[in-house]
């Protein structure tokens, strides 16, 4: 009887992870011991919650709701329509939410550059600010990808480490602080993820004509696999979720490209001291196969490092002749244009590189006319009108 | 007490505990979940066994013959085993088939339930095999091949490039299957010697890690694989396979040139390993024998007694013990019917 | 043929691996801190020598770059390979952890973390070089808690970036004002960080001695961050 190739096929249709997978085994086993032990305070998700699932099968529990923004350093300083596009999304959907000043980096970007640090000034960090997120009441929601990652190894490292451990709670002890861990590590791109239903129920701008190419974060997926998001609607389930569920939320197509699990070339070290390196992956293998291979409007990307390596890295190559030129933006920013958000007064592409204007005329945005209501803003702030731009100011 | 023998599962290794027994004068009951013998190499349309290439179907069939022959046996298809009761010598076995629930005793039991792939969804590395109809396990290529049909399912021409990965599976601390499955470089040789039989202009890779050819398999496949047929092999195992065009794109390094490589291919075979199957699962648990930490059979006292588990009057042969070939099927099936046959008989068991 | 102990024709030839003026047991020294450093067990297992990581790895396709060199070196405990790649190898990689899908469970980028604490620490050269022009970022973040502010955007530093970058450092401070986010209307930090904060980085740093890298690193550099933040913590009222 000839086997045709609809049955092998068929049987490629779905794939469903059987209860012996090993890698199911849930941290928060352990984590829970800990705090029973004595060892340190779990800080639990608020509700409401939005459980969605990881890659091996967990349910993880991302808060809607009063949460600590833990910023990041490369959007805050370079990229801020990034940041700005998360507050502003939270708070059209009506989530409250605190920008603590008490907040320092991550600094993992430094680690992973320069490696002057050690184990142990890292998880101090990290257990700093979850215990001053603790002590506010609110649950830690980190920006960037790099922090995300580096605090989910920082994690690791904790749980398997018990002198570790007592390391960081002597420093706490000096800083009088306690000893925190969140129960959950959780990215902006997770609430982001979790919440797209709603960010789509108040889309006003069709992004049925828009194609994106998506690029996943390395530390956000790479890093401790287990603890990341996986949707057998997205992908099969066989590629991580996030950002790519969002865009097709919106209603934009996402197209596929065969360098799609490549790094940017961000380097930490090289992007601020060797850009031929960052500069040369950037372009070679993801902006021009995207351009190549899928030809999209915009390229979407849910991380610091990400965004800024495929933005800035367009220019010089252009100088070389080499096929660039497509906008580069977090889905914060992306949502947030959905969600009718103001391209310059939230979405502030005034600072990104590539040009994003056939995107925005795509979109259906005047661009022109926003920059001139965006110039007179400038123009009151700069007559002393106001000191600041506020929420109210950009609707 | 009974002196019946139960033997589960009617595959390679059931099939020559059963036969075994009989012609021992012994009696036999050989269940069965499905409604034909012969096992993975029939449920899963094997092509050629390796390394002689003989017909699966007609290798298969002989064991079935022999064993169909012998008056002592009782074959129970479409039965699985519900329950179990008592102690050795006096097991009382629930069996469940299309005609309701019977009650079975008998004085010993060998389990012979197998393996089933390893589902490359759960592979650490991104091959793809849920997004891409045209990467597909050995064991889909057996199919194809028994057909004297290979194509791509994406187009449904012959391929003009293909290439099989290997350990996918195994060998991967992260996925937890901490061991080499045996028999994979084995058959994706063989598989590889088919496709250039059947595809003469063909041109076929294996990149591996290592290429485990035990004993005479090295020149009965592997030498034969690179000289006559011309397969190539690249030491360095691919981590990616992403579409580009309509080709895929596969990455890996060539170790020995100490080089990054992207390569496209029509086809991706990946040879996946071997995992305990539900029936060796369920086995252990409604039996009462001890798994081992994959959750295949343990055997008490290895390596010189390769079948007894656990548990006084049951053993377990072929690939429910781990990664097996057929070699390895006939060896622990006769093992485990002899041992069964001298349990039941009274006569002393030597353990180990 | 006289009998004689010299086996030198026998020892493998330094020159190979390099740094023949480096006496070995210095060698042998900051390769025994790598491997004794807690992370390390959970970083090497064996190697397949397979050649995934380096498939995945973005810097082995534009340096001489090899995560799988790296565990192999490890794994082999071969000293003078490893202190050759702590010299010449390590800052080449980008930290990305795409090799962490080792099928041993190795992590070759967290090896590399580790070579390169040790390289700092002991004041290599190559490190030094290495981190040259990067130390700039080690005074933003020890300084103000953040790692990259709005003023790090010039054109002399960023000229590749783009037209837009003048525009940033023109328009700056009105850009920042122009910030909805209450924490991001500042120029010299990444947002708005308190004082207090501050200091408790600068504490986490001294006691964990991540501060002394710094004065391996940038010896002048770590000499003004000392005498600022002192200062600061005085004024803050801290004993250190």
């Amino acid at each position: 009887m000839p086997i045709p190739v609809e049955a092998l096929l068929k049987k490629k249709e779905h794939f469903e992870r059987g209860p012996h997978d090993r890698r199911s085994e849930d941290f928060h086993h352990e984590l829970f011991e800990l705090e029973e032990q004595g060892e340190w305070i779990v800080q639990r998700a608020p509700e409401p919650i939005v459980p969605v699932n990881t890659k091996f099968g967990n349910v993880k529990k991302v808060p809607k709701a009063h949460l600590w923004h833990h910023k990041s350093c490369g959007q805050c300083g370079h990229i801020p329509g990034y940041s700005t596009s998360i507050f502003w999304v939270m708070r059209k959907l009506g989530y409250d939410y605190t920008d603590p000043r008490d907040q320092t980096s991550c600094t993992a970007w430094n680690y992973y550059a320069s490696a002057t640090s050690n184990a142990a000034a890292q998880a101090a960090v990290a257990i700093r600010n979850f215990a001053t997120a603790y002590e506010s009441g609110f649950f830690p929601l980190i920006h960037c990808g790099t922090s995300y990652g580096h605090y989910k190894e920082v994690r690791e490292e904790l749980l398997k480490h018990p002198e570790l451990r007592a390391q960081v709670r002597e420093i706490m002890g000096k800083l009088n602080k306690p000893m925190v861990m969140p129960e959950e590590i959780v990215h902006y791109s997770e609430w982001f993820y979790a919440l797209k239903d709603e960010i789509a129920a108040k889309q006003v701008r069709d992004f049925s004509g828009i194609a994106a190419t998506v690029h996943p974060a390395c530390h956000y997926y790479k890093l401790v696999e287990g603890d990341a998001i996986y949707d057998a609607d997205v992908y099969g389930g066989q590629r991580t979720a996030i950002v790519t569920g969002v865009a097709e939320a919106l209603g934009a197509e996402v197209r596929n490209y065969s360098t799609w699990f490549d790094c940017c070339g961000f380097g930490f070290r090289h992007i601020l001291v060797q850009r031929d390196f960052t500069r040369s992956f950037a372009t070679l293998r993801k902006i021009e196969r995207m351009k190549e291979e899928a030809d999209p409007d915009v390229v979407l990307t849910h991380d610091t490092g990400c965004v800024t390596t495929l933005d800035k890295s367009q220019f010089a190559a252009m100088a070389h002749g080499r096929n660039v030129g497509v906008p580069v933006m977090s889905e914060a920013q992306f949502a947030a244009l959905a969600m009718g958000a103001h391209p310059y007064k939230v979405c502030q592409l005034h600072w990104h590189s590539a040009d994003y204007r056939p995107l925005l005329e795509k979109m259906g945005i005047d661009w022109e006319a926003a920059w001139a209501e965006f110039q007179q803003d400038l123009k009151r702030l700069e007559a002393g009108e106001k000191q600041y731009l506020t929420w109210d100011d950009v609707g | 007490m009974s002196e019946t023998i139960a033997v589960i599962g009617g595959g390679p290794a059931g099939l020559e505990a059963a036969r075994g027994l009989a012609e021992l004068g012994g009696s036999v009951v050989l269940i069965e979940k499905e409604n034909f013998l012969g096992g993975t190499p029939i449920r899963e349309n094997y092509a050629a066994l390796t390394p002689h290439l003989e017909s699966a179907e007609v290798a298969m069939g002989r064991m079935i013959d022999a064993v169909r022959e012998q008056p002592g046996v009782e074959v129970l298809l479409e039965h699985t085993v519900t329950a179990c009761a008592g102690d050795a010598p006096e097991f009382r076995l629930t069996v469940s088939g299309p005609g309701g629930e019977r009650e079975i005793e008998c004085g010993g039991i060998i389990v012979a339930t197998g393996f089933e792939h390893f589902d490359p969804g759960r592979e650490t590395q991104m091959y793809g095999y849920y997004e891409h109809p045209d990467v597909l396990a050995l064991q889909d290529l057996e199919a194809m091949l028994k057909e004297h049909n290979v194509v791509r399912p994406s187009t449904g021409l012959p391929p003009e490039r293909i290439c099989f990965v290997q350990c996918v599976g195994s060998r991967d601390r992260q996925i937890g299957n901490e061991y080499c499955s045996k028999v994979c470089c084995g058959v994706a040789s063989k598989e590889a010697i088919e496709v250039r039989q059947q595809l003469p202009d063909c041109k076929v890779f294996i990149f591996y890690i290592d290429m485990r050819m035990y004993g005479y398999w090295e020149n009965q496949i592997y030498w034969p694989a690179q000289e006559e047929y011309h397969v190539q092999y690249v030491k360095g195992i691919i981590t990616e396979v992403l579409k580009k065009g309509d080709k895929l794109l596969v990455r890996g390094e060539d170790t020995t040139m100490g080089r990054p490589m992207e390569v496209p291919m029509d086809m991706v075979i990946l040879s996946v390993g071997m995992e305990p199957s539900a029936g060796t699962r369920s086995m252990s648990r409604i039996l009462g024998i001890e798994p081992n930490k994959y959750g295949f059979i343990e055997v008490l006292n290895p390596p010189l007694d390769t079948v007894s588990t656990s548990r006084r009057g049951i053993w377990a042969c072929g690939a429910s013990l781990g990664p097996a070939d057929l070699e390895d099927c006939a060896s622990s099936g006769a093992a485990a019917a002899m041992k069964a046959l001298a349990f039941v008989r009274r006569k002393t068991v030597a353990v180990g | 043929m006289t009998m004689t102990n010299d086996r030198s024709a026998f020892y493998k030839n330094r020159q190979v691996a390099g740094y023949a003026d480096v006496p070995f047991e210095e060698k042998q020294r900051l390769i025994d801190l790598v491997k004794a450093d807690m992370r390390f067990p959970d970083y090497l297992y064996g190697c397949y020598e397979c050649g995934i990581c380096v498939a995945a790895c973005p810097s082995a396709r534009f340096y001489d770059f090899s995560p799988r060199r790296i565990a192999q070196a490890a794994a082999r405990d071969d000293t003078e390979l490893m202190y050759q790649q702590m010299q010449e190898d390590v800052w080449e990689c980008s930290q990305c952890f795409s090799c962490v899908r080792c099928p041993r469970g190795n992590n070759p980028g967290g090896i590399i973390t580790v070579l390169r604490e040790v390289a700092v620490n002991a004041g290599l050269a190559s490190a030094r070089e290495a981190l040259e022009g990067y130390s700039r970022i080690i005074y933003k973040i020890m300084s103000t808690g953040t790692q990259v502010s709005p003023d790090m955007l010039q054109p002399d530093a960023f000229p590749d970036w783009g037209p837009e970058v003048k525009d940033v450092s023109d328009n700056l401070d009105m850009w920042r004002r122009a910030l909805p986010p209450e924490t991001l209307h500042t120029t010299s930090t990444g947002w708005d960080v308190d004082e207090k904060t501050l200091l408790e980085l600068y504490l986490i740093w001294f006691h964990t001695g991540a501060l002394d890298m710094i004065a391996e690193v940038d010896e002048g550099l770590h000499m003004i961050l000392q005498e600022v933040m002192e200062e600061r913590l005085e004024d803050a009222g801290v004993e250190v």
